[in-house]
């Protein structure tokens, strides 16, 4: 290795680049900029106020953030259901009055006050929500004309009752703990808020209703035309609004025991430019508790620490109003051009040197020579098949394979021209397997596991494993499963190919080359799914010996296959059998004469070998090209090649004139017959075999005679 | 727009509800009322909603292409608060306006540029830009929350001009009224307001200058707000720079948005600025002869505003199939 | 009053004498303990907003002789919002540097006023300026918000004369705010009483706004054009009403009277070019000085915070044309440029 291709392979083989497209893919990265802002905003007060981040100081001045926060979240619920409340101040308002009118007036105790301050909140969120909700009135302006009403009715009351309160000698220690107290010198009203924030957020992602309210933000149509009962669900989003308010109107009348015209002035652009800084989208969709919280924390860290520093009035205004324009730019630029960034830095190839190869050229005298043995096969399904991954043959001498629409087809014995659509899955099936009591097994493309039963009932059998520790990605997922194969006590072995792109992707996977393909194990007693084999590059077919003890597996771009024992000393270790092939392979499957049959979906070139030293090369055409002009793995010439439990070469299959079976993904023998499909294929060929054993067929050798 | 429901004149619409509910209002004050239907005191309905009404107009606009303008305020009296200041401080009469003028019409190109360009949301951009043109003139430039106009200036006497016993303020309203009337619906741009309001994507294709459009929006709404403030000026010989922390915004937002333009774009125009001013005129107006108090006026005010945009839903229920996304 | 402030501060003055052990003539001690009192103390002024005359005036002078005395003086400027101003009290309470005087402006009676009583139980004397609140503080300085409304109405009684029409007009600030109450009671209290001939025919608010207050007193004056007299509540808004007498073309006619804080261009020029009949002005710097009286008092009794409340009226007087003098109104600008000069 010369000293380039050393340096090469240490500055992309150690240095995890593929870490950066990962984490820009995580939906928490949307809050970098604003957590940037909130770390610089309190490092700049925290600095130039001197004793800022004293507890007892911060104790008592964060009594105002944990109510404005409480206020914030509630927005941002509506906010994240496509609505806008600007009543939020009204709100908060009358429910500051409800609290002390009812403590100091009525001289009820301070959970009766706290039932009226919420009361009122709730009912008048019911009517915000009932009008926009249920009337479909506009939020804006609805919410606009509410929040004027809610504000002259609060300042009547505080006419008509304002000296009543003042007048009134009412105390309770509750009310003040809840004003003035703090639990481990934190403050109620930040540990409400917190708690609230808790509890919003777990409902907003983990539980039904808060789904519905993101998809009604996401599109009210869509949630609407998927069932979801859009008009409650913005019903509840303002009642919740209206709740949130009230409980910091309820904190903020036990901490001033008073109510003024003042109260809640003008808080309802202040919560909005929180949610707004903190990255939440108007219009709904796009936000989180958390994003409010960050919002909520930088307005008024900011507004209060301009006015402890005595700058006069409009320093503040012009300061927020830089950040929110700064904010909001970066912001919406992020957003626009963050798929673009994703997809410059997201493919990170890494070095690889392929091995020497045996020649693959026709004639010369090396097992793996191609010839033209499948270029003339019977045609099954020509021209109405859409991408054959696998084919299968049930005991009846049915065909099955998987098309590119999401359904399997069975092709009717004895000719093979009538077919049905045998099960519609959604995804696209690829690898195909028989279990013992006759249900069809298939690996569908980024979706999972899934079982048909000869009654064409689908189920899924699984859709993740168990998360690994170190990964950035949810690895938990399973983004590619490619093929199976079933062990005699039922076990289901099955390959997902990569980590990083979904099936359709499989060509970026290539140009990457990073090894990131698995086996993993089903097991139907438990349902558990566990990872057996990690760090492959494509793992792809994959097939149960003969004896049962051991499977055959392949890994795609290193062109190389691997045996993975099951039993006996070599338990759960795997070793390499096949290295070095001159074509990548893909599915493996048993053959008559107690051999195997390999797949080869493409073949190596020069061109590609190379490139894959110079990872800086591919990744600079990632970037710099468009798709169409990027270097890619041959799949214009495949074959079908033979090996032995050694994993000795007997010999290949191949198409020379590159029209019936170009590329081959896979290939089944069947009494006396070799069935063959290919994933960008229009058809399945049927290639009689040459003394090949005429009862031999797939069920027999897995299950044995039906019992 | 839609010329069959020109013709069907039993339709009833936002606009016409209000329509009816301000007649309804006049009819009874004029009655009910001494004084009230007097011309001395009509003149005076429409004068005390002239500020309103040019402020209005400009928010229309901005509407009608599916924006929206909460910098108006803060253009309005920070502006011309600057504009006096500079004048106190011994500017000449055409620096200081033209000055002035000139930083009107760059927040009008910023607020446009950033809603076009960088495809911020309106309302989050004119939020800030309102922020930031309050808070910098408020704290860079002028020391106190008001500031008056000097002595013997022409804003003094334009408060005071008359023609036929009218305000001037009413003819500027109606000459701006006019002018915003004449360019949405006969001019080539004006027009292209309307298809850009109503399907901004669709006039971008085709080949309309959207982008253009939306800031020569923005920068009208600004020149007009520069304008009311003025105004504001003339009549009261100062101007209080607390306005833009009062609800004035919300006044004009109502103002424009009652009288039928629908804040999604594409509808409306001025006659529905008209009706929309009318009927806050005329409500003040009685209200304050019967001596109602403020606060009890704003509770009328905002419930019959309730009224007639519950009444328009239920008669003009929204669809779920065919309501725009984001459109709040 | 000034007599009583003089009494407390000799008793002050005698009792930290009485306390030096040993006198020498040549050697006044008493500059040293007042030296010692004051130095470095903690005044922090948080009105409802700084943007406006009163406030720059008491600043400015509060600024001037607490720098003399060696202490250090802030303000806070909430901008109106009774929030920002709560929590700016709140962060005065809990922080590092915790004021020793705290001067509020309180917005109404009752919101700040929890908080005030924290301050003094946290050591800090609580002064009121100008809006009374529902609190013990440990002192009030400001007007007679009653008394103010009396004289008001004394004032609009004269500018009517006896061979009016006798209708008046109120502009109110609003229905919350004590100052615009106790002002509403003093006018109708000297109205009833004395001058029961005299009717008020309306009485609009105009929510402390000038555009608002030019409606309603538009509205007023077409209702009854024979109005001989206007009160509004605030020179920060009586431009409005100004601007509706003038436009309807009733200057000779309708004589407003208005009060305010006697800052030169917000009300003598005004006086002066007869846009108001009459102010009824707080002498401002009397009252900060009171203010600052006040303080030096409260830093040297050592008495603790919430002891007593005395209230400490300003003298206030309506001012007209025919007793308008050059020095009637205090220079707000000259005050800045004066204190800026330092």
């Amino acid at each position: 290795m010369s000293f380039r291709e050393r340096l090469q392979a240490w500055r992309y083989n150690l240095i995890p680049d593929h870490l950066v497209g990962e984490i820009l893919t995580k939906r928490w990265t949307d809050n970098a900029i604003p957590f940037l802002v909130l770390v610089a905003t309190v490092a700049a007060f925290g600095t130039s106020i001197p004793g800022f981040f004293k507890p007892f100081s911060l104790q008592e001045s964060t009594r105002q953030l944990g109510e404005f926060s409480i206020v914030v979240t509630g927005l941002t619920v509506v906010m994240l259901g496509g609505g806008i409340d600007l009543s939020v101040g009204s709100i908060f308002a009358l429910a500051t009055f409800a609290a002390v009118s009812g403590f100091f007036i009525f001289e009820l105790p301070v959970w009766a006050a706290f039932l009226m301050a919420i009361g009122t909140g709730i009912a008048f969120g019911a009517l915000n929500g009932y009008l926009i909700g249920f009337r479909r009135l506009r939020a804006f302006l609805t919410t606009l004309v509410t929040f004027i009403i809610g504000r002259a009715v609060f300042d009547i009351l505080v006419v008509n009752y304002g000296a009543a309160i003042q007048t009134s000698s009412a105390s309770s220690d509750v009310w003040d703990f809840i004003g003035d107290g703090s639990i481990y010198r934190i403050s109620i009203p930040v540990l409400t808020a917190l708690a609230l924030a808790i509890i919003t957020h777990i409902a907003l992602t983990r539980s039904r209703p808060g789904w519905h309210v993101l998809a009604v933000g996401g599109s009210r149509r869509s949630a609407h035309n998927a069932g979801i009962k859009v008009k409650q669900t913005v019903f509840m989003t303002y009642v919740y609004s209206g709740f949130c308010a009230s409980l910091a109107g309820f904190l903020i009348a036990c901490r001033l025991s008073g109510a003024g015209p003042g109260t809640g002035l003008n808080m309802e652009i202040l919560a909005l430019t929180a949610a707004v800084v903190g990255g939440n989208s108007l219009g709904g969709g796009r936000g989180s508790v958390v994003k409010g919280l960050m919002g909520a924390i930088i307005v008024l860290v900011m507004n209060n620490g301009l006015i402890r520093l005595g700058y006069g009035t409009g320093t503040n205004q012009m300061v927020i109003g830089l950040m929110l324009a700064i904010a909001v730019i970066i912001d919406i630029r992020w957003l626009k051009n963050r798929h673009k960034v994703l997809n410059e830095v997201y493919v990170a190839p890494v070095y690889l040197k392929m091995g020497e190869t045996q020649s693959a050229v026709p004639g010369s005298a090396s097992p793996y020579a191609l010839n033209n043995a499948i270029s003339k096969t019977d045609y099954i399904g020509l021209g109405a098949l859409e991408g054959p991954e696998d084919v299968i043959l049930d005991r009846d001498d049915h065909l099955y394979c998987g098309t590119r629409h999401g359904e399997i087809i069975r092709y009717f014995a004895p000719d093979y021209s009538r077919s049905e659509v045998f099960a519609h899955i959604g995804g696209f099936p690829l690898g195909l397997a028989f279990d013992r009591d006759g249900n069809l097994i298939s690996c569908v493309g980024a979706m999972g596991l899934y079982s048909i039963s000869p009654d064409r009932e689908v189920k899924r059998l699984s859709a993740e494993t168990r998360r690994s520790w170190t990964s950035v990605q949810d690895d938990a997922r399973l983004r590619d499963p490619n093929d199976l194969d079933i062990a005699p006590d039922g076990r289901i072995y099955f390959t997902d190919s990569t980590k990083r792109y979904d099936a359709h992707d499989w060509a970026l996977d290539s140009i990457e080359n990073r090894a990131t393909g698995r086996l993993l194990v089903y097991d139907p007693k438990t349902g558990e799914t566990k990872t057996l084999l990690d760090g492959y590059r494509y793992m792809n077919g994959v097939c149960m010996a003969h004896d049962g003890k051991s499977l055959f597996f392949a890994e795609s771009w290193a062109c190389r296959v691997h045996r993975y024992w099951l039993e006996g000393p070599k338990a759960g270790t795997a070793e390499c059998v096949i290295k070095d092939m001159p074509g990548y392979p893909d599915n493996i499957n048993r053959a008559s004469d107690g051999t195997y049959w390999m797949a080869w979906l493409g073949m190596r070139t020069p061109s590609f070998d190379l490139s894959l030293r110079h990872p800086g090369f591919r990744k600079r055409m990632t970037r710099r090209l468009p798709q169409d002009d990027w270097l890619f793995p041959n799949i214009n010439t495949g074959g079908v090649v033979k090996f032995d439990e050694t994993g000795r070469i007997i010999g290949t299959l191949g198409d020379l004139t590159g029209q019936s079976h170009p590329m081959v993904t896979s290939m089944r023998e069947h009494k006396g017959h070799l069935f063959i499909g290919g994933i960008l294929n229009n058809r399945v060929g049927r290639l009689r075999l040459e003394g090949a054993d005429e009862g031999w067929t797939g069920p027999l050798s897995y299950w044995g005679e039906r019992a | 727009m839609d010329t069959k429901k020109g013709f069907d004149l039993f339709i009833l619409n936002q606009e016409r509800i209000v329509l009816a509910i301000t007649a309804v209002i006049f009819v009874v004050a004029s009655f009910g009322l001494p004084g009230f239907l007097t011309p001395d005191n009509l003149v005076a309905v429409v004068r005390s909603v002239s500020v309103l009404g040019i402020l209005a107009l400009g928010m229309a606009v901005v509407i009608i292409g599916r924006g929206i303008d909460l910098s108006a305020v803060a253009v309005m009296a920070m502006s011309v608060a600057w504009y006096l200041q500079m004048l106190n401080a011994g500017w000449s009469e055409a620096g200081a306006l033209a000055l002035v003028l000139s930083g009107v019409i760059l927040i009008g190109l910023v607020n446009g540029f950033l809603v076009a360009y960088a495809e911020v949301p309106a309302i989050f951009v004119t939020l800030a830009s309102a922020s930031f043109v309050f808070g910098y003139v408020r704290s860079q430039i002028i020391t106190a929350d008001a500031v008056p106009v000097p002595n013997g200036h022409w804003l003094q006497s334009l408060g005071a001009v008359q023609f036929l016993d009218v305000p001037v303020e009413v003819f500027i309203f109606a000459t701006f009224a006019l002018i915003v009337f004449l360019f949405l619906r006969f001019t080539k741009w004006g027009r292209y307001v309307y298809f850009a309001g109503d399907n901004p994507v669709a006039a971008r294709n085709a080949g309309m200058p959207v982008r253009p459009m939306l800031v020569l929006r923005y920068t009208i709404s600004a020149i007009l707000s520069f304008i009311a403030g003025l105004l504001t000026a003339a009549s009261l010989h100062s101007m209080n720079t607390r306005v833009v922390n009062s609800t004035l915004f919300y006044d004009i937002v109502l103002v424009a948005v009652i009288g039928g333009i629908g804040l999604s774009g594409g509808k409306g125009g001025v006659r529905n600025v008209l009706i929309g001013a009318a009927l806050t005129g005329i409500l003040l107006n009685t209200m304050t002869i019967i001596d109602i108090p403020l606060i009890y006026q704003n509770l009328i005010k905002s419930t019959i505003l309730l009224a007639a945009i519950i009444i328009d839903g239920v008669l003009n229920p929204r669809d779920e199939q065919t309501a725009q996304q984001g459109d709040i | 009053m000034k007599k009583c402030l003089k009494m407390l501060l000799a008793a002050a003055m005698l009792s930290t004498g009485l306390a030096a052990p040993s006198l020498h003539a040549a050697d006044d001690p008493n500059p040293a303990a007042y030296a010692a009192a004051l130095k470095g103390k903690r005044v922090l002024l948080v009105p409802m907003a700084m943007g406006f005359d009163l406030a720059q005036g008491w600043s400015a002078i509060l600024k001037r002789e607490v720098d003399a005395f060696g202490g250090v003086f802030e303000t806070r400027d909430p901008n109106w919002s009774v929030e920002a101003g709560a929590q700016a009290i709140t962060e005065a309470i809990s922080s590092e540097t915790k004021p020793d005087v705290l001067i509020v402006m309180s917005p109404d009676l009752n919101s700040y006023s929890k908080l005030m009583k924290k301050a003094q139980a946290e050591g800090i004397y609580v002064v009121l300026v100008d809006n009374p609140a529902n609190f013990k503080a440990d002192a009030y300085v400001g007007g007679d918000w009653t008394q103010l409304g009396r004289l008001e109405a004394e004032a609009v009684v004269k500018g009517c004369g006896p061979n009016s029409s006798k209708k008046i007009g109120l502009v109110q600030g609003d229905q919350v705010n004590a100052t615009s109450l106790y002002q509403y009671a003093g006018i109708m209290e000297v109205l009833e009483k004395k001058y029961p001939d005299f009717k008020v025919v309306a009485k609009p608010d105009s929510n402390w706004d000038a555009t608002t207050s030019r409606n309603v007193t538009t509205t007023m004056l077409q209702q009854t054009p024979d109005i001989c007299g206007i009160i509004d509540f605030w020179d920060g808004d009586a431009t409005g009403a100004a601007a509706a007498i003038r436009e309807a073309g009733k200057q000779d006619s309708v004589f407003l009277v208005t009060t305010g804080g006697g800052e030169k261009t917000a009300d003598c020029d005004k006086i002066a070019d007869g846009t108001y009949g009459a102010v009824v002005m707080t002498e401002l710097a009397q009252e900060t000085h009171n203010m600052v009286a006040i303080i030096k008092y409260l830093l040297q009794s050592g008495q603790k915070p919430g002891t007593a409340s005395p209230l400490i009226y300003t003298l206030m007087k309506a001012t007209t044309k025919e007793n308008l003098r050059p020095d009637s109104c205090w220079d707000l600008k000259a005050l800045q440029a004066d204190a800026e000069g330092k």
